[in-house]
Parts: structure tokens; sequence; C-alpha cells
């Protein structure tokens, strides 16, 4: 079977998306058959961050509905042929989702690929609910601010509790910190979270720092997955954190400022 | 039935406890004399129990007694926290002594032999006291949890997180960080305590009596207990 997990925060714009994006691509160039899943029913986003949006025919509620095959409604992604994606659909609601029926998809896509990867929608209503219920593993994704941590943290509760894995007294879904979005100089000024304060307060293994970068805004509005950025630190960032999710040991990287010569404060990093 | 020109049944009664911080009579009768002068009618032959713990050896208990019941007290017995040799010194005397250790018994027996000539006995409940279970929880308590740890304490193995809720009816232990709201004591318990390893909490509470986390500086960030004297809270370091 293959492993679920999810990509959830509890607070919007933290990065589910484009971290759902990046590990998902990253695992395919592994070699893993991934499928992508966009949860989030009504704003609908991940098929613009994989750069797949025009190519959408079928999406996940008309799969649920029985008015598309499975087939039909997943999209091969053009870079990586072991990847695709469910997009999810724009013009229905996340009522449009029940448990059953996500559970029945989740089950026939289970047998063909080796990893479900589910962007969840933000906060804690049904749809997000959705997207943990069946999870094995969880990927939370925080930034280093107060109110994105407490939100992570609410999520984390559900995790414990509303999941399927809690209803049916099974092993508890494995939990990853990710911390997007994360400026060591800033934390050095002391605007920012440190890691240590993040993980001291969630209390949960760190999965990868993601550092605060230009090319993350640039890879979605180009429908490049930023890992597909290797030059840059956020897209080495990402694919220590799928190394990681594949077992390696990495050391992290990205911690502490680096002291900028002047021609890279010129071009940027 | 026939058999029963006595009985001896167990009755519970409310009875006033004189707490003495001093043994220098002087003081007592000063006291005395102001606080009876408040109300005299309310205080006329009320039975009382006069609690010693916060005094040493130096006091006569005769004396005490003497001068309580030239109040137009009744005298019952002496009672509080207090050692053996103590208690058997003046159980020597001829007084009576009424237990209020926590441990044998939640409810305090008193049996009065002397002033209480109508009474064959007196059954005295002196003080609150609580013999509660623990409730334990493994793992760290998540914003928007809440965990009620109904006549029980609440033992936490974790941490209690920002926007989480803990409330005992006993007390709570938290063996990690203290960062969301501990109500302990809910039901009214004015002994209730709550301890923990790191004091960060949004909210304390001990039998309706709370402190937000500006209160709590003194101790911010260290292992702690809040526990209730004279119906205010304090702040204790815990090692």
């Amino acid at each position: 079977m293959a492993r679920i997990i999810v990509v959830t925060s509890g607070k919007g714009g933290v990065g589910k998306t484009t971290s759902s994006a990046a590990i998902g691509l990253g695992l395919a160039l592994k070699g893993h058959k991934v499928v992508l899943i966009d949860f989030d029913i009504g704003l609908r986003n991940l098929d613009l961050i994989m750069g797949c949006e025009r190519r959408v025919v079928y999406d996940f509620v008309n799969v649920i509905n029985g008015e598309s095959t499975l087939n039909q409604a997943l999209i091969k992604d053009k870079r990586v042929s072991s990847l695709s994606i469910l997009p999810a659909s724009q013009t229905r609601d996340k009522d449009a989702l029940t448990k059953e029926n996500v559970g029945k998809v989740l089950e026939e896509l289970g047998g063909l690929y080796d990893f479900i990867v589910c962007d969840s929608p933000a906060g804690i209503e049904a749809g997000a609910m959705m997207a943990l219920y069946y999870a094995d593993e969880a990927i939370v994704t925080t930034n280093p601010e107060v109110s994105s941590v407490r939100d992570s943290d609410r999520i984390l509760g559900m995790l414990a509790s509303r999941s399927r894995r809690a209803e049916l007294g099974l092993e508890p879904i494995k939990e990853h910190l990710l911390l997007t979005r994360y400026s060591p100089k800033r934390v050095e000024e002391g605007e920012m979270l440190s890691v240590d304060d993040v993980k001291d307060i969630l209390s949960i293994p760190l999965l990868g720092v993601i550092p605060e970068s230009q090319a993350v805004l640039k890879a979605s509005n180009a429908g490049e997955p930023v890992i597909l950025d290797t030059e840059s630190d956020a897209g080495k960032a990402y694919q220590d954190v799928v190394d990681r999710l594949l077992g390696e040991t990495i050391e992290f990287r990205f911690l502490v400022a680096e002291k900028k010569g002047i021609f890279s404060r010129m071009f940027g990093g | 039935m026939a058999d029963a020109s006595i009985e001896f049944k167990g009755t519970s009664f409310t009875l006033s406890v004189l707490h003495l911080n001093t043994a220098r009579l002087v003081d007592i009768r000063t006291y005395l004399v102001t606080k009876v002068a408040q109300a005299p009618d309310f205080f006329h032959l009320v039975p009382i129990v006069v609690n010693i713990e916060k005094i040493d050896y130096s006091i006569d208990y005769q004396a005490v007694k003497t001068l309580i019941e030239e109040f137009n007290f009744t005298f019952v017995a002496f009672t509080g926290d207090v050692d053996k040799e103590q208690r058997a010194l003046i159980r020597e005397q001829g007084f009576s002594f009424v237990n209020t250790t926590k441990k044998d018994t939640s409810k305090k027996v008193a049996i009065a032999q002397e002033t209480l000539v109508t009474e064959a006995k007196a059954v005295a409940t002196t003080t609150e006291s609580h013999l509660y279970t623990d409730k334990v929880h493994h793992g760290q308590i998540r914003s928007g949890q809440q965990i009620y740890a109904k006549e029980q304490n609440l033992v936490i193995i974790g941490s209690v997180s920002a926007g989480a809720e803990v409330i005992a009816d006993g007390n709570i232990h938290v063996y990690g960080s203290l960062r969301g709201r501990a109500i302990a004591g809910a039901k009214g318990h004015h002994k209730a305590q709550i301890y923990c390893q790191k004091l960060e909490a949004e909210l304390v509470s001990i039998n309706g009596n709370y402190w937000l986390s500006e209160s709590m500086e003194q101790h911010w960030g260290s292992p702690a207990y809040i526990h209730l004297t004279d119906s205010e809270l304090t702040s204790s370091i815990l090692i």
C-alpha cells in the first residue's frame, strides 16, 4: 500500500501547496510512483504550481460523483512520468467530499502508487479534516511566527484525535515538522522564532527547514516546483526533505545567516 | 429496638475554628475583645475549636481555654497539624484534641468531653479535605484541546500548549511546560495546587481565584507551583 502523506498547517499561506508540489515532484524524481491530490476544493491551486492548469478536464469531485473515471481525471506530469496530479474542482465546494467516497478513491490510488501526497486546505473545517483523515503521515507546515505555530499545534491535536488512525486506535499518524519561510538573519535579530523555539513548542521531529527565498515565488508563477531550481537554497532544502522522507539522515542546512559578499548582495542568493 | 436508652450515632457539625498565630495571651485577648464586640450575640456560647499549629510548645493550654471561656465561648477542643508528642501533651492535660491530618481520614472526628454536656458525641468537620485519585494523561495537550479531571487530580506527562485548557477538581501536575490555561480546584477546593516544570501559562486559577500571565513574572519560565494563601494566589519555586 502507498504511504498517504498529508501536507497540512491550519493556517493559510504558509506554503502547503508549494511544499506538496516540491515534495511530490522530488519523490517522483527519485523514481517513486507519486500522486498529488488537491483537497482544496473550490480554491484550486496545486495545478497552477505544478504548471498543468490548462490540462485539467475532469477533477476530484467528478471522480467522487462517478462523472469520470480516475484515469480520466489524473494528469500525468510532463517532466516526470511517475508523477500524477488529481486536481481539485474550482466550481464545487468542500461538502462534495465524504469520508466514504474519499476512502474509495484513496484505496484505488493506493494500489497504483507508492506515495499519495494530499495537499490540505487551510482551516480546521470539513475540508482539512477530510485531507488528514486517511493519512499515515503528516507534514505540518509552519512559518516561524506565533500564530502559525499556534494553528499547527491545533492541527496536531486534530491529527491525534480526528483521524482514521485515531478513531480505530491504530498506531498514530507520524508527524513531521516542516518549517518554511525561515530567515536566519531575522532570527538573529530576534524578529522571528528560531527552529529550537518552534521545536520546543510543538515537540515533533523536524523534517526540514526551507529558507525564505525569492526562488519560491518565481517558481510558483512559472508553474515549476521550486525543487527543480537546484541552484536555490529553497530547492536544495526541499531536496533534503525528500531524502529524509525516504529514510536518509541529512544534516540541516540554511540555519545560520550567511555573511554575504558585495556581489551576492547585488545579485541575490 | 428495645434496649435503646442510649444510642451512638455519628453526626457532622460545622464548628468555628479559632486560629492562633501567637501564644501571647495579651494579644489573643485584644483580638477577641474587638472580634466579640463586633457581634456579641453571634459569639455567645458558640462551640469553638482552637487551632494551634502555628504555635510551638510554649503555650499554656489551660490559660487559652480559660481565656476563651471568659468571652463566653464554649471550648470544645484543640486542633492543628502538630506532632505526636504535642498531641499527647495536650491530651495528658485533660483536653480534647481533634485530628486534622489529611492522611488517615477525610472527615475529622471530634469527641467533646467537657463542656458539651448536652451532647453525648460531636462529630466535627473542621477543615475541608479531598482525597482524589489521579487522572494521568500521556502526551502533549494541544491548542484547542480541553481535559477535565472530574473529582480527580490531573497529571499530564507532557506540555500544555498555548490555547489548551486543563481543568481538575483536585490538583494539576504538568511534567512539561504549562503554556495554556490551568484551572485547579474547579468545584471549590481551597487547597488545590498547580505544579509545572515551566511556568508560562496564559491563566492559572485555583478555587475561582485567577492570575493572567502578567502576574506570574516572578517565576516565569521556571519550575514552579501555584497555591492559595488566604485567598491570594502565590507562586513558589519548585526546585
